[in-house]
């Protein structure tokens, strides 16, 4: 009875401490299926049919980038489980089959897993994504298309539980539909015309590898090659004046075709052992990324003085990026109560590219040059680790890391005869380095109670850019106690970055505070609850060009500083009742909320709130099926501007059936 | 004395011989303490609700095969000899691997037993969610899982994280962000909950647990193909501190996920041609004095340098 109890416990565990997911498919079960069984084989299924509404007001084109729910008929989520009781099954032991969203629904998944025990097991992930290209409301409205993405993952295992394993692999990514990008014609001071793209885009890895154990190592070696293309075709569509109708740039007609294909096999190599007082793992994987390329693109109109133009540019070459990684790791267990590691890194990325272009302008023909640039980046890092536990509710650890980073960069365009060629050019060459410091603890008076604090702070000099870490410091601080029917945690983080060269300086200062909590005093009744406050500063110099006063000219701004403040609030909240095991209600809310700057003068700051409250209803109309319906509410709003603003309403009821 | 080429080769197999010689002596495993083994069948006698959907649990393979010692099968394989416990007539106490009463450590110990032997938890020992006692039984229920694959401890992947990881649910919660939430990708898909080797970005210190493409690149790459390159024409942030130079990879309240709601204060942050910085040490370079910022046309930087994440054709990121 006990042990019912509990599982019954943890089933509704399992099902209430939702994130703000979307409100369907259903969260709630029938209760636990015990299946039938069937020639050895005990089969559980699940299947939860349904339709979706929804209704948008204001900007629906944001509605569609951020959330896309339509209407329709769905497969909400449907599972198949079939187990062999015994272990013994004929050509499988186990399939596994599981679905979200099928029939239309924006984001779908399905996932298989077969095996036999001991020989085989086999796993297929597809994924699709559709999401809306908001850039192409410039075509005087919306637009019916969206852009999908596939992903697909196959992974064979022979002999899965053997010494010896043979491991198989495809993995395809395509991405199709319309998109939006702009070219800029016909010089540096014409305009930018939009165009309407295409994207056909494939990429598709196939896996070879094996992984055996000799004298308790083990070894695993994959081999993989890596294909991927694109022939994303660009229409202009009618002639555009572009998007400065002030000028007389005017672009009547375009045609460009970049198609390139490429692959990147690489070499994975891993030899580990785990023992009683030591572990050691290293890996080495080399991978030889390669990219042809073709652009030929013709445009014709007239540029800024009004003049007719003609442009035809053709660019062909190859692109080549080497990139080497190794790893070390060996950790020491003197003692039960001491951990030692150590771990040594190194990574090699080379960039080479060449390519040929040349142009005609007006009849013109422009001198052709050959672009070439170059682009290394050697890292070497080694990392040290302690973690004492010195007793029951006191631990503590300890770290130091080095890192040090070398640059290398050649750039230029070669014309024969006239620039020096790219093998006789001085690379330009800088060190980066990194010292990082790291200590925490872990602190357990009680059992219920656990107390996690740790920092970190890194020292760089040389950071490449204004924005990167240079001197840094990280404090974090957890704390949370935990009973069987509640459970509170809050959690603190501070991240300050502080970079400054010469005459630049940026700032970044992180702060992020949080707590959270649920409690189920009866498995009918459980709620949920966080709040989390993200605070992020920065302040960086910038220098540019402006035009300060209505008449004067465009002068170089150089003492102006960038600052940005966000203050977002984000809350959830969910509560769920059951009554009588029949009747399930939840409810959830969730509010994103950016205050923006308070006190700063002048700040990049963009308020906005983004709130979703939830409801569904479940009922338990027979032992094996369930009748749903929800509703979800989508709200944006921003402060600066409400173009974009909308409000949504979405719903759906379902039948659920598991047996 | 000469020293010869025979006798240098002699000495490096000695010094090899010695050191194979001392793994082996290492790597064997210690003695198991003499122990009474009941088998799975006793256990079920007692604890029938576990044992009557056990055979849907991975774990009931090394009941099935029939061919493992008994340390290796069933109950006892993870919960140690039940001898003791039977004679004790039950009581959590008698069991010598409860996994409610014994240490992180040793739940971790005893569960890489068996798991420990896969490129990815590799690094476990020393991952971050090791260092904070976060250990298997935190995120993996064996025998109430409501997720048959992996066993996970809640149905969802996001939400297990969550559990923890609040302030990731708050960006995940961001009206742009990737869909987590709505189920077409999981946590898994970029990190490595078990603990990731180094990256081969950001000068290697960071980010800590995040999973690497096959090829040790970003784990962004691996759906977003296009911005992979090789370029003949790298934007250079992109490949030495990554991604998250301009994109905060959770959720975010400006479009496309970027750190700040308008592009040029973005691009300006380190475009601002101070010395000491970029590739070329010169600074990266500065708009030209055809930018006017103040005109709006000139606000949004990606308008024409549209490859801005690496182009074949154009220095400046045009085509």
């Amino acid at each position: 009875m006990k042990r019912t109890k509990i599982i019954i416990v943890a089933h509704v565990l399992a099902f209430t401490l939702h994130a703000q997911t979307p409100v369907a498919p259903t969260a709630e079960s029938v209760g636990i299926p015990r299946g039938d069984t069937i020639s050895g084989y005990n089969v559980r299924q699940s299947f939860e049919l349904g339709y979706r509404w929804h209704s948008v007001g204001g900007d629906a084109g944001m509605y569609r980038s951020t959330v896309n729910y339509g209407n329709g008929p769905r497969l909400l989520s449907s599972s198949l489980s079939v187990n062999s009781v015994d272990g013994h099954g004929g050509y499988f032991d186990h399939v596994q089959i599981n679905t979200i969203g099928l029939g239309n629904d924006p984001y779908e998944s399905a996932s298989l897993r077969l095996e036999k025990n001991r020989l085989y097991r086999y796993d297929l992930s597809w994924r699709s994504d559709a999401y809306y290209n908001p850039g192409l409301t410039i075509s005087g409205g919306e637009h019916f298309l969206d852009t999908v993405r596939h992903v697909q993952d196959h992974d064979f295992t022979l002999f899965p539980q053997g010494s010896f394993k043979i491991l198989l692999g495809y993995s395809s990514n395509t991405q199709t539909g319309p998109a939006l990008t702009t070219i800029q014609q016909f010089d540096v001071r014409g305009d930018e015309y939009p165009l309407f793209a295409n994207i056909r885009r494939a990429q598709h890895e196939y896996r070879l590898g094996t992984e055996l154990t000799m004298m308790g190592f083990r070894l695993n070696v994959l081999h993989a090659w890596v294909d991927f293309k694109d022939d994303t075709p660009v229409s202009l569509g009618a002639a555009s004046q572009g998007n400065n109708l002030a000028d007389l740039n005017t672009l009547t007609s375009l045609q460009r075709s970049e198609p390139y294909h490429g692959t990147s096999p690489y070499w994975r190599v891993a030899l580990f052992r785990e023992n009683r007082l030591w572990a050691a793992n290293g890996r080495f994987s080399y991978v030889a990324g390669h990219r042809a390329f073709v652009d030929d693109e013709t445009a014709f109109g007239f540029n800024r003085v009004g003049t007719p133009t003609g442009s035809q540019i053709v660019t062909l070459g190859n692109a080549e990026r080497p990139a080497l990684a190794g790893n070390f790791t060996f950790s020491l267990f003197p003692s039960a109560k001491l951990t030692l590691t150590n771990q040594t890194s190194i990574s090699h990325i080379r960039m080479v590219g060449n390519s040929y272009f040349t142009q005609v302008t007006n009849g013109i023909f422009s001198t052709p040059f050959n672009p070439f640039t170059f682009l290394g980046i050697r890292t070497i890092a080694n990392a040290t680790d302690a973690d004492l536990r010195l007793n029951k509710w006191f631990a503590v650890r300890a770290g130091y890391e080095y890192s040090t980073r070398r640059i290398r960069s050649i750039e230029g365009a070669d014309i024969r005869g006239v620039t020096t060629p790219p093998s006789q050019r001085v690379p330009i060459e800088q060190e980066n380095g990194l010292h990082t410091g790291l200590l925490g603890v872990r602190i357990r008076p009680l059992k219920a109670l656990s107390i996690l604090l740790d920092t970190e702070i890194g020292r760089a000099d040389h950071p490449i850019y204004p924005v990167s870490q240079r001197n840094y410091e990280t404090y974090r601080g957890r704390i949370e106690y935990k009973l069987k029917s509640v459970r509170l945690a809050g959690y603190s983080r501070t991240d300050y970055n502080t970079n400054s060269a010469s005459l630049a300086n940026f700032a970044s200062h992180s702060r992020q505070y949080g707590v959270d909590g649920s409690w189920i005093p009866k498995n009918w009744f459980s709620i949920d609850a966080s709040y989390t406050k993200l605070h992020l500063d920065t302040l960086g110099a910038i220098n540019y060009f402006a035009q300060i006063s209505t008449v004067g000219p465009v002068q170089q701004v150089t003492t102006d500083q960038s600052r940005y403040v966000s203050n977002i609030h984000s809350g959830n909240l969910s509560a769920r009742v059951s009554i009588r095991q029949r009747v399930d209600v939840s409810a959830g809310y969730s509010l994103v909320q950016d205050v923006g700057a308070s006190n700063l003068v002048f700040p990049q700051s963009f308020p906005l709130r983004y709130l979703s409250p939830q409801g569904r209803v479940s009922v338990r109309i027979h032992e094996k099926i369930r009748w749903n319906a929800g509703y979800q509410y989508y709200g944006y709003h921003e402060d600066y501007s409400g173009l974009q603003n909308y409000r949504a309403h979405t719903a759906y009821t379902s039948m659920l059936w598991a047996f | 004395m000469r020293y010869s080429w025979g006798m240098l080769v002699g000495g490096v197999r000695a010094v090899l011989g010695l050191f194979f010689l001392s793994i082996f002596i290492l790597a064997t495993p210690a003695a198991l303490p003499a122990a009474d083994y009941v088998g799975s069948n006793v256990c079920r006698t007692c604890h029938p609700n576990v044992f009557a959907s056990f055979f849907r649990n991975p774990h009931y393979k090394s009941i099935a095969s029939g061919k493992e010692k008994p340390e290796n099968t069933g109950c006892e394989s993870c919960h140690g000899p039940g001898q003791d416990h039977v004679n004790a007539r039950g009581g959590k106490a008698t069991i010598p691997v409860a996994f409610s009463l014994v240490s992180p450590e040793k739940v971790l110990d005893t569960c890489l037993r068996c798991h420990s032997q896969t490129v990815s938890r590799a690094n476990i020992r020393r991952s971050e969610h090791t260092q904070r006692d976060i250990v298997c039984t935190n995120c993996h229920s064996i025998h109430s899982s409501p997720a048959p694959k992996f066993l996970l401890a809640k149905q969802q992947q996001s939400e297990l994280c969550y559990g923890c990881h609040a302030s990731v649910r708050a960006q995940f919660s961001m009206p742009f962000k990737h869909r987590v939430n709505e189920g077409f990708m999981q946590c898994t898909d970029c990190h490595n909950p078990h603990g990731s080797f180094a990256s081969t970005w950001n000068m290697a210190a960071r980010p800590r647990m995040v999973d690497q493409a096959g090829g040790n690149e970003e784990p962004c790459l691996k759906c977003h193909i296009d911005k992979r390159g090789p370029f003949v024409y790298e934007h250079a942030a992109v490949r030495v501190d990554g991604c998250e130079t301009c994109h905060s990879p959770h959720g975010s309240t400006n479009a496309r996920l970027l750190k700040r709601p308008v592009t040029f204060t973005l691009c300006l942050e380190c475009h601002n041609g101070f010395a000491n910085f970029g590739r070329r040490l010169d600074g990266p370079q500065n708009p030209s004095a055809s930018h006017n910022l103040a005109d709006p046309r000139y606000q949004n930087c990606t308008t024409c340098h549209v490859r801005i994440h690496g182009s074949n054709g154009s220095q400046l990121f045009f085509r």
